[in-house]
């Protein structure tokens, strides 16, 4: 494990929501993620209930697919970016099979935190959402005082 | 002809010669003559006077002979009257004789030249001296008053000697006149003849003078005036257009014109039969024109000309369609407006062009192309329009045809890639959760049964074989597709073979080779991405070690060719067959089917490089070295101004 400012065990108790239409690819990010310890773990495969699910469950990060039926990652970023508080980091990482530079522009541009393109290392992917959740927290911390 | 031939060259010569010269000769011929005959005068009158002198002088000789006689017969008769009388007065003649006798003879003495009265002149000059002896003896005597008395007979003898001497000199000095009457008749007889031939001399010399004129004048007339003749009748029948007769082909200066005459001539019926050509062809060009409609309008748009073409086009007879407006070939929407819309353009512009439909005899339409032309007079006032229609039809449904089928083609195109792209999309999705539980698989591997461990193993590196077919082809799908994405920048390969000598080296190293690096110490730069130069020098040594089991060798090298940086990766191994090498860089054309089960790679490496190096600006290409092979590309030095730097490509 590297060294870091907060404690691996709080980072495992964030809720994470997984928004993919690909069964196969949820089941595969909520298993890393439970083998890593994480215990918080929401998952949506229909995109029209992605949104529902991000309001209702408030999660700390999501893991977002961005090729997807009638409502695609590009438009859950901005439907995302539209809900949160202009001062709320809440990060999202994109994961899709689409790993054309104009794909990751955009996403990042539409406010998406990280960018991984499938397939994926399953320990990079592991790194980078405990990265992204520490820096949550450590934000939430700034924020509160 | 044997005797035309000296003769014509002297003409030949004499027509020949500038005018200068002829007219030289005219004048100067006469006066050769004239100054001829002046000499012949000349020479006449000398012969003349000389004839004049010797008649004068026979004349002066009479005189003279005369003169010598009369004196001394005046003396004799003097001294006999002295005799008688003896009185001094008688001796007056005597004495006057005696003065004057030395100079008569003396004169006489020169002007005598004939020998026959030579010969009387020293009979008579002695004669003479034998007179004045007596006379002078005669004088003495009588002189002497004894004598006188005492001797008359000596007187007496002496005188009558004296007149025996001087009918002896009476008898000579007539003779000498009757010979120098014989010489005076003659030379009168000379000087006739002299004049008489100066005279005749004269008239001939003026004859000759006259008719050398004449003669000159003539030459100088027929040669030139009947030349000049020659060309004003040429210069006439330039005038109407017809062809040069009978020109002077001399060499003068009427000859030189007479060629410009000639080439004149030739020049412009030249030029008058091309012109008449180009007016024929055009008329007929107007007239048998059968791709375009060519006719003409009045002002007000009323037909007044009308071709075959347009017959053709439009499907009226000329009759039918003169003097009718030509809106009636406008369908009806436009029939309202656009005919004067063209009119008052054509006015305003000089000239009016249109492309539309418009409406044959029958009713079917035509697409057409239309220029009108405003035609005005001298003085600018509109005289009507000329307007040529071209049938477009065939090219307007060709050229839709094209288009249509030049859409079809690219939307063909697009959609092979939009395919291919959502092919390895679609396929990269299910490789995930593949070799992502896989990948779980493999970290839990300890829990796992051996069997299951082997099992796991297979899965996976299929697994990643699918996953680098996958992407190489989505790759080469979006190369094809022109949304290749480069970043192009300045690279230095020198460095960059460092890099992959180091990333590939274990590859190399696995296979059990040595992998030489040859890179020059200075910097070699070249315009590329980055990324992708480093996966085609990736693709090519990975290649290299795998297709290379009999040889220990991989060799990287860099070098500077003129415009460009060439990249080498070359390996001592098998090499590839002669047959193979067309077939390298064509997709899944894997060399060495039977090599397959022994080598790992997608047949796609070296299709994707060959693009990813095109669409960079450089080349590549395998050849042959006496041991193994040599796969090169290159890469522009200098930055393609297609694919400026900083603005990498779309994408889509």
């Amino acid at each position: 494990m590297p060294t870091s400012l907060i404690d691996s065990a709080e980072i495992r108790t964030r809720r994470i929501l997984i928004v993919d239409d690909e069964h196969a690819n949820v089941l595969l990010l909520a298993s890393v993620l439970e083998r890593e310890g994480y215990r918080d773990i929401h998952t949506v495969t229909n995109p029209a209930e992605a949104l529902e699910s991000y309001i209702r469950l408030e999660p700390d990060l999501v893991l977002l697919d961005l090729m997807m039926p009638e409502v695609d990652g590009f438009q859950l970023l901005e439907a995302f970016k539209r809900h949160d508080r202009p001062d709320e980091f809440r990060p999202v990482l994109v994961l899709t099979a689409d790993s054309t530079i104009n794909a990751r522009r955009r996403a990042l541009a539409l406010g998406a935190k990280d960018f991984v393109s499938k397939p994926f290392d399953v320990i990079e992917v592991a790194l980078r959402i405990s990265n992204l959740l520490e820096t949550r927290i450590l934000y939430q911390r700034l924020q509160q005082g | 002809m044997s005797e035309v031939r000296p003769h014509r060259p002297l003409t030949r010569f004499w027509a020949d010669r500038p005018l200068a010269l002829k007219g030289l000769v005219v004048v100067a011929l006469p006066l050769a003559i004239l100054l001829g005959a002046l000499v012949s005068l000349y020479v006449a009158s000398n012969a003349e006077v000389r004839a004049e002198d010797d008649v004068r002088r026979a004349v002066a000789i009479q005189r003279d002979t005369y003169q010598a006689h009369a004196l001394l017969a005046e003396a004799a008769a003097g001294v006999r009257g002295y005799a008688l009388t003896g009185q001094d007065r008688f001796l007056e003649p005597y004495r006057k004789a005696e003065a004057y006798l030395p100079q008569t003879f003396a004169r006489l003495d020169q002007a005598i030249r004939d020998p026959e009265v030579r010969g009387h002149f020293n009979r008579i000059s002695e004669l003479a001296v034998r007179k004045r002896e007596g006379l002078r003896r005669i004088v003495e005597l009588a002189g002497d008053p004894a004598a006188r008395r005492g001797e008359p007979s000596a007187i007496e003898e002496a005188l009558v000697s004296n007149k025996i001497v001087l009918d002896a000199m009476r008898l000579e000095i007539e003779l000498i006149q009757r010979r120098e009457s014989v010489l005076l008749d003659q030379r009168r007889a000379l000087v006739e003849e002299v004049r008489d031939r100066y005279l005749l001399l004269t008239a001939i010399s003026a004859l000759v003078g006259l008719l050398g004129s004449l003669a000159a004048v003539y030459l100088f007339s027929t040669g030139i005036v009947r030349r000049v003749k020659m060309l004003e009748a040429n210069a006439e029948l330039l005038a109407r257009g017809d062809e040069l007769t009978n020109l002077p082909e001399d060499a003068d200066e009427i000859g030189t014109l007479a060629q410009r005459l000639a080439r004149a001539s030739a020049l412009l019926r030249g030029r008058e039969q091309a012109l008449r050509e180009s007016e024929e062809r055009f008329r007929l060009v107007i007239e048998e024109v059968r791709d375009y409609g060519i006719f003409a309008l009045d002002p007000d748009g009323t037909v007044t000309s009308w071709n075959l073409g347009a017959q053709r086009i439009k499907g009226w007879e000329a009759e039918e369609i003169l003097g009718h407006h030509f809106s009636r070939f406008y369908p009806e929407e436009t029939r309202e407006f656009l005919p004067a819309q063209m009119l008052e353009r054509a006015r305003e512009a000089g000239t009016a062009e249109d492309e539309g439909w418009r409406l044959r005899k029958d009713g079917a339409r035509f697409w057409a192309n239309v220029v009108i032309t405003a035609l005005h007079d001298d003085q600018g006032n509109l005289r009507g329009f000329a307007k040529v229609t071209r049938d477009m039809t065939e090219r307007r449904r060709s050229e839709e045809a094209l288009r249509v089928a030049r859409e079809e083609a690219i939307a063909a195109n697009l959609a092979k890639s939009e395919f291919l792209s959502r092919t390895s999309h679609e396929l990269r999705t299910p490789m995930s959760a593949i070799l992502g539980f896989g990948q779980l698989l493999e970290l839990d591997e300890d829990q796992l049964e051996p069997r299951h461990r082997e099992a796991l193993s297979q899965i996976m590196k299929a697994g990643r074989h699918l996953l680098s077919l996958i992407n190489d082809l989505l790759d080469i799908s979006s190369i094809e597709a022109g949304g290749a994405e480069l970043a192009i920048e300045r690279l230095d390969l020198g460095e960059l073979l460092q890099e992959v000598h180091a990333l590939a080296g274990p590859i190399v190293a696995a296979a059990g080779l040595r992998f030489a690096l040859e890179a020059p110490d200075e910097p070699l730069v070249a315009w590329a991405d980055r990324r992708r130069v480093v996966q085609i020098m990736l693709n090519l040594v990975s290649n290299a070690a795998k297709y290379n089991r009999t040889g220990n060798l991989v060799r990287l090298s860099c070098t500077a060719r003129g415009r460009d940086i060439r990249v080498e990766v070359e390996d001592d191994g098998a090499g590839v067959a002669a047959a193979d090498v067309p077939r390298l860089f064509t997709p899944f054309d894997r060399l060495g089917q039977q090599n397959r089960a022994r080598v790992d790679g997608t047949g796609l490496g070296l299709a994707l490089s060959k693009r990813l190096v095109e669409s960079m600006g450089g080349q590549i290409g395998y050849e042959a070295p006496e041991q193994g092979a040599r796969f090169w590309f290159t890469l522009p030095v200098r930055q393609r101004a297609r694919a400026p730097r900083g603005a990498p490509a779309k994408s889509e």
